[in-house]
């Protein structure tokens, strides 16, 4: 069997704080494979995007590292900030939480993508435009090549998001980390997404590390999930053994928090 | 857009129509009678009559300013002389044709306040980019506690200290003098070296206080993460990302700080004697020559009420999310 495409092993975060350094999140381990969906579950402050913001080395100033990131069996962790810009976004993509703070407000879409691209890729500005425009195409905005022009407060929060994947699928990316993705979205735009998620992982076999809070979502897409809880990896296993059988207490505690329909209401 | 521009047009014709009628009743109606004024010590009450009858101070107020106004466009007489448009009046003090003086005099306050912007601009927002950048280092606290040293110092203070070390003790600069660029661009530029310094500190630390401030709030953006997380070169970053969303706001400060300094720097002008509008201003408050303050009230209110549409313009063109409300 050969080597998963991204593995992590023992990751450990450690932040200065002003009583002292701090583990946001401690012996860290799980592999995403390609074409598979890693679900990494916690509450707020559980360490989530502590481990997403390490993989690509963009950790708050004075943040410590310890363990391994790999990605195609090269050492990703201890990299310098220069020899890291060739992997983010290129390699390794990421998109975040609140698509509408998260794109810049002063640019359009398309040259939020096509400046992503030519840095990657090089190539004319033009040639960039057409990739913009067929990035835009393949997340089925209508109307791309109007659309390219457009700036982000003209779309809405679901086709923004979907202006984001586009971004981060535009170099073609072998990981791609979504981090919360959908939680700034209303239902049936989640799920939209989450199903545009699924359709692209499917076309370009990336591998998906998919960051929430919602195990309604992650149950629905992820393979394996990882649930972690202040810094502490608490459970690790194929999303079937963890949702059926949890064998962690907070995770049974998570479970139980989500609200079923057939619950019954004390009056 | 163009109905938008065409709004913002008519309300400067409204809001300089009030200047007008403000500095009008301030000035020729609460102070001193300006034919006594202009009469002199040894006058009879004839020649008092005379003079009210040429400047049209017997008629209605409404009438007076009337006159003020459509002479500014069309022209007026005062007796026999013909003041052709644009007409400001005739100054009491050296019947030097007012519009004249304004025009000999703006090109020193242009060349005072073009000189200052650039030495500001420059040191302002490389000054709070450095700071923001390299926040909380020696750096960082050493420059904005400059800063906070600048701003708090007063022009007139630093303008004197200036001549006193540079022109006085050390004799590195001239005193200024009015040479023309085209005559000697040495001397012209030693002259106006001071004023730009004394006129830019001010401004300077203000602007990087700000800059610095922007800089730090863009850095904490979210589509300044995304940015990095997308793997652009750090000029890239900085120049997109960082630079252009903290300057933008500046803009609109520089804008209105700007069109305030056309209308004159009163207190560097009259330090350093140089002949520019503020000086003028200076001038003829100390004399009451009421022409000439009403002259340069107006030009100052011009200039900032300009000065506010043309940032208002630059805005909608620098900010996108501006653009389309406007549009």
């Amino acid at each position: 069997m050969s080597a998963a495409l991204f593995v992590v092993d023992n990751l450990t975060v450690t932040l200065p704080t002003s009583s002292g350094p701090v583990d946001v999140v401690k012996n860290v381990s799980f592999t995403v494979d390609r074409d598979e969906t890693v679900g990494i579950v916690g509450e707020s402050g559980s360490g989530k995007s502590m481990t997403a913001l390490a993989v690509l080395g963009l950790l708050p100033r004075g943040a410590r590292t310890s363990g391994s990131v790999k990605l195609d069996g090269a050492e990703l962790l201890g990299r310098s900030d220069r020899e890291l810009r060739s992997v983010r976004g290129n390699a390794i993509s990421m998109v975040f939480q609140d698509p509408l703070s998260s794109l810049n407000p002063y640019y359009t879409v398309g040259l939020q993508i096509s400046e992503m691209y030519r840095t990657h890729r090089g190539g004319s500005r033009s040639a960039a435009r057409k990739v913009a425009i067929e990035a835009l195409e393949r997340v089925h905005i209508p109307d791309a090549a109007r659309r390219v022009d457009h700036y982000p407060h003209q779309f809405s929060g679901g086709m923004r998001q979907r202006v984001m994947i586009a971004m981060a699928l535009c170099c073609s990316p072998s990981l791609l980390i979504a981090d919360e993705p959908t939680t700034a979205l209303d239902v049936t735009v989640q799920a939209q997404i989450l199903e545009l998620l699924a359709e692209l992982q499917a076309t370009t076999g990336a591998g998906l590390m998919f960051i929430t809070h919602d195990l309604a979502v992650i149950s629905s897409i992820a393979r394996r999930v990882l649930v972690m809880r202040s810094g502490d990896p608490v459970e690790y296993g194929t999303a079937e053994q963890v949702f059926s059988d949890p064998r962690h207490e907070y995770t049974r505690m998570l479970l139980d928090a989500v609200p079923r329909i057939d619950d019954e209401v004390a009056s | 857009m163009t109905r938008y521009i065409l709004g913002r047009l008519g309300g400067v014709v409204v809001i300089l129509l009030a200047v007008c009628l403000f500095t009008y009743l301030i000035f020729f109606k609460l102070s001193p009678d300006p034919a006594v004024m202009i009469c002199g010590k040894t006058c009879t009450p004839e020649r008092i009559d005379s003079i009210r009858d040429v400047l049209g101070l017997n008629q209605p107020l409404l009438t007076q300013f009337w006159e003020f106004l459509s002479g500014i466009f069309a022209g007026r007489d005062y007796g026999s002389v013909h003041c052709s448009a644009p007409c400001l009046g005739y100054s009491f003090q050296t019947n030097e044709s007012v519009w004249s003086m304004l025009t000999a005099r703006l090109p020193v306050s242009i060349t005072v306040a073009v000189g200052a912007a650039v030495l500001w601009l420059l040191a302002g927002v490389i000054g709070g980019l450095v700071s923001a950048v390299k926040q909380g280092t020696w750096w960082d606290r050493t420059g904005m506690g400059l800063a906070l040293g600048g701003v708090s110092v007063p022009n007139y203070v630093l303008a004197l200290v200036l001549q006193y070390v540079l022109v006085v003790k050390l004799q590195v600069l001239p005193f200024p003098s009015a040479v023309s660029f085209v005559d000697n661009p040495l001397v012209w530029f030693e002259s106006y070296l001071m004023p730009w310094v004394v006129l830019a500190v001010g401004y300077a630390c203000l602007y990087a206080r700000l800059t610095r401030s922007n800089v730090i709030d863009t850095l904490a953006e979210n589509y300044y993460r995304t940015a990095r997380a997308k793997g652009l070169s750090g000029a890239l970053i900085m120049r997109r990302h960082a630079l252009r969303p903290a300057l933008t706001p500046i803009t609109t400060i520089f804008g209105m700080d700007f069109a305030g300094l056309l209308g004159g720097a009163l207190i560097t002008e009259t330090v350093f004697g140089l002949n520019g509008i503020g000086k003028l201003a200076a001038d003829s408050i100390a004399k009451n020559d009421q022409p000439v303050i009403m002259a340069v009230t107006l030009l100052a209110a011009f200039f900032v009420v300009v000065g506010n549409v043309v940032v208002d313009l630059l805005y909608t063109a620098l900010d996108p999310r501006v653009r389309v409300v406007s549009a």
